[in-house]
């Protein structure tokens, strides 16, 4: 970590002692890279912006046209989807959105925090140095690969245990979710506690503390943030995750009042339908509505579970 | 932004031209060139991957690039000029239930897709009526036994609604019948694929798909009013749920898509390949 | 030592190891998890898996087809999104972390980033389909493909550079400072190195996550190849392995279809090791040299 500093100590030492017009030249140099590099930086984020209008416009431009066609108070609020009947109400999937991620959520944050301390805190070096790779590889295998054995194992494991006809349902739907996220929350929570200074965790050892206390009192608070943004990857993930989801929920358009009840949630939906419908139909406008709904949805789950870190952190 | 898309336009005709240049070198014999773009039914892709490879092999200068989405996407997208040919299970047009006709459009007939009504090993049934289907699809038979199997629970698999399985499955076996959600034991899948392995991993399943899709020891085919479900009985008329595939061209088919659309229909073709991935050659329907 | 064990910090120590092993309990049982999930898919792939299944042509109605193409473009499509997403994903990245002042519209622009990713990538490619078939009219293409799949990358890319970049801590950053480096050159030296593992993990997510990509890829380079092995033009029709994984096993009509699926997962789960070992290797190197 302090090697490139000492270096460059020591190279500026020596360009002092050479002749000051190389060490004009090369401050100008810097200055001059400094300055690129900044617009470079600008040029970047504009980029990043541009990408972000684009979308939201791209969505947004198809989806406002609905409401010529729909009354914004039947597309929120009816729970009736038949697009054969000209019916497009898209409450039930709001709904059903809301209760998997919460239930994905549920499932995945425990397990994936808890194996990220493992990973950072407890497990000897040649354990992490296994336990990391093997994470990553999790990563790799397309959803649609998760969807098959959700399909062809995971379905008939729980229509054995629950006696349902056909097991499919949010349960399915969040076990083979929190099972794509766990990657993606645990390696960033990790790489967030690895980078809490080792000065705490040495004033709290001092102090008396167990491996535990540590954990809990001082490790993970000084992670809060690099952890909620993992979760927030985790659960953008989990909420715009289609091909897998699409294969275990049932893609039925009703309101999930058991965890096995046939249901559909919004990604899943707009995949299923949107090859099916024509450019200049009501319905290909609600759809649009729909995965714009989902980028409003998941912008205020985030603010919502910032705002809750941030009063954790400011309590702690 | 527009200069922009000026530009790129110019770069990329340079890019084609320079392309296409090298292409000429290699293969000057043969005059035809261009490029198609065929898309839409997912359930014609498999025809039309091997005929384009096909294709391509005789006319080395002529690209095709093929996807598959949906069967409305085929129309649609030529419509919109995006693709030469869509693909479609149904003639667009004409109106069908959920879509209407596709004005100035040219259905050309490419081949003839037989249907299957499906169920998993475990059912005992195999032969059902267009009343009983109705009734099973209508959400108004819920048990196996009600129509001769054992006493368990139909867990009904479909085809999300739009798609050209289920438009023809509607049309033919159904009599236009009606497929209603249940709040239990339903299920609507994305591919045949997809159903093919939701048929066959739940018990006391019931679902349709493509008649080629049909192998293995999982699923079985059910007899439709005491007919069974095989070519020859497509051919010979007492096999009624079958239905053309077709290309849809934006008015009369011309140049390369021309030649390549009378590859597809040649003699060679259908009687060769087609027949090989177990579609049915058009000249053997009468009328 | 001789301290007097409380009865409270006697409870600690019990609450410590029971902990302790409730962690380890808990890394078995997702690591048994993981393996028995690889060892499904690969077991039903590998055993079968001949050297020319990677270099033949795929198969429409013989069986014995290959992934030769195919694979070829998965690599191709991959390597032009990362040659867009990374430079753009990492430069915006540094901006948010390092420039961009702290404000509302920072913040507001942070979240926005975030909920791009829960955009389903279906809708990038209606957005690519947009951009390459109607507005360029190309066609389906293998550069369409390709951008398209980088602007999905790049909110995500941006997101854990930002991180990556904002968990140095500051007192490094000072001491560069105080030796009267310019704002990039502490970057560039001090804030960089330190944050790389931590970008590499997020760019090696985001590659595995767009090596096994199918829906995107489909709308914007298509379902077929241009039939050649080893075909450079941008332009061709791109059909990648994720998206021809689908294909087998959602319409393929070919018998052995089943057993291509089941070879062409094993082989993406390979590649997305390789992928992650190429990646960090010069990390890991460079590590050991630093010792």
């Amino acid at each position: 970590m302090g090697a490139p500093v000492q270096n460059l100590a020591s190279r500026a030492q020596k360009s002092s002692l050479a002749e000051s017009s190389i060490s004009t030249k090369r401050h100008n140099r810097h200055l001059f890279s400094n300055t690129m590099f900044r617009y470079y930086f600008l040029f970047s984020i504009l980029a990043l912006c541009l990408v972000l209008g684009l979308v939201i416009v791209f969505i947004g431009k198809t989806a406002l046209l609905l409401f010529a066609h729909l009354s914004p108070l039947e597309f929120f609020f009816s729970f009736n989807w038949s697009p054969e009947e000209e019916a497009f109400g898209a409450a039930a999937f709001i709904v059903n959105t809301l209760s998997l991620t919460a239930l994905t959520l549920l499932i995945a944050v425990p397990v994936s925090v808890g194996m990220a301390v493992l990973c950072a805190e407890i497990a000897p070096k040649w354990l992490k140095g296994f336990i990391r790779p093997v994470l990553d590889l999790l990563v790799g295998i397309p959803s649609i690969v998760y969807g098959y054995l959700g399909l062809t194992v995971l379905l008939p494991f729980l229509r054995r245990v629950s006696g349902e006809g056909l097991g499919d349902g949010l349960l399915a739907a969040a076990l083979v979710l929190a099972l794509m996220v766990l990657p993606t929350i645990c390696r960033i929570s990790d790489d967030a506690i690895i980078a809490v200074p080792r000065k705490y965790r040495d004033a709290a050892y001092a102090l008396g503390s167990t491996r535990l206390q540590v954990i809990m009192r001082v490790v993970l608070p000084a992670a809060n943030r690099g952890i909620i943004s993992a979760i927030i990857l985790g659960m953008t993930r989990a909420v715009g995750e289609t091909m897998a989801v699409v294969m275990v929920i049932g893609n039925t358009p009703q309101l999930a009042k058991t965890l096995f009840t046939p249901s559909s949630v919004l990604t899943s939906n707009i995949v299923m339908q949107i090859s099916n419908v024509e450019f200049d139909s009501t319905w290909n406008y609600a759809l649009h509505m729909m995965a714009f709904l989902l980028l409003l949805i998941s912008f205020v789950l985030i603010l919502i579970i910032r705002i809750l870190g941030r009063k954790r952190r400011d309590a702690a | 932004m527009k200069i922009f898309k000026k530009f790129t336009v110019t770069a990329l005709t340079a890019v084609i031209a320079v392309t296409a240049s090298f292409a000429g070198i290699a293969a000057a014999a043969d005059s035809l060139k261009g490029k198609i773009t065929v898309n839409g039914s997912t359930a014609l892709l498999p025809l039309t991957l091997q005929a384009a490879k096909e294709f391509q092999k005789l006319h080395p200068k002529v690209k095709i690039a093929a996807s598959g989405k949906g069967s409305v996407t085929g129309p649609q997208a030529v419509k919109k000029g995006i693709a030469d040919i869509g693909a479609c299970d149904w003639d667009a047009s004409m109106d069908v239930p959920g879509f209407k006709a596709f004005e100035g459009q040219v259905a050309n007939k490419v081949a003839v897709i037989p249907f299957a009504t499906i169920v998993n090993k475990n059912v005992g049934v195999d032969n059902l009526t267009t009343e009983q289907l109705q009734g099973i699809f209508s959400g108004k038979i819920t048990n196996w036994k009600d129509v001769g199997g054992s006493d368990a629970n139909i867990v009904v698999v479909t085809r999300a609604f739009g798609s050209g399985t289920r438009v023809n499955y509607q049309a033919k076996a159904l009599a236009g019948g009606d497929i209603t959600k249940k709040e239990k034991n339903y299920k609507e899948t994305g591919s045949s694929g997809d159903m093919k392995t939701a048929v066959a991993t739940t018990p006391n399943a019931i679902g349709y798909i493509d008649l080629v899709y049909v192998s293995g020891g999982d699923i079985k085919a059910v007899k439709f009013n005491g007919v069974e479900a095989t070519s020859d009985n497509v051919i010979n008329g007492s096999y009624k749920i079958w239905a053309y595939g077709y290309y849809m061209t934006k008015g009369q088919p011309s140049g390369v898509t021309k030649e390549f659309i009378d590859y597809v229909q040649s003699k060679k073709f259908q009687q060769g390949s087609l027949k090989k991935l177990k579609f049915i050659p058009i000249s053997a329907m009468k009328g | 030592m001789n301290f007097t064990r409380t009865r409270h910090s006697a409870r600690s120590q019990r609450n410590n190891k029971l902990a302790t092993i409730a962690f380890y309990t808990l890394g078995a049982l997702v690591m048994l998890l993981i393996f028995w999930l690889l060892f499904t898919i690969l077991s039903k792939g590998v055993p079968s898996l001949r050297p020319d299944f990677l270099i033949k042509q795929p198969e429409e109605m013989d069986a014995g087809g290959g992934i030769g193409p195919v694979l070829f473009n998965s690599f191709y499509i991959l390597f032009i999104s990362l040659l867009i997403s990374i430079p753009i994903g990492v430069g915006a990245g540094i901006y948010m972390a390092e420039y961009a002042p702290d404000n509302k519209f920072t913040g507001a622009l942070r979240i926005c980033v975030e909920s791009l990713s829960s955009v389903p990538s279906i809708v990038f490619g209606l957005l690519g389909l947009a951009i390459f078939a109607e507005y360029f009219n190309v066609g389906l293409t293998i550069l369409g493909g390709g951008v398209s799949l980088a602007l999905l990358n790049l909110p995500m890319l941006a997101r854990v550079t930002e991180e990556a970049v904002r968990a140095v801590p500051g007192e490094i950053r000072e001491a560069g400072y105080a030796l009267g480096m310019t704002k990039f050159h502490v970057i560039r030296k001090v804030v960089l190195p330190v944050a790389m593992p931590a970008i590499v993990t997020g760019v090696c997510l985001v590659a595995g996550r767009a090596f096994g990509e199918s829906a995107v890829i489909i709308l914007t380079a298509g379902l077929s190849t241009s039939g050649e092995m080893w075909d450079f033009n941008l332009f061709s029709p791109g059909e990648t392995l994720a998206v021809h994984l689908w294909y087998v096993q959602s319409e393929a009509i070919v018998e052995d279809a089943r057993q291509i699926a089941d070879k062409s997962a094993a082989v993406l789960v390979f590649v997305v090791l390789l992928i992650n070992f190429i990646f960090r290797f010069p990390l890991w190197l460079g590590r050991r040299r630093g010792r």
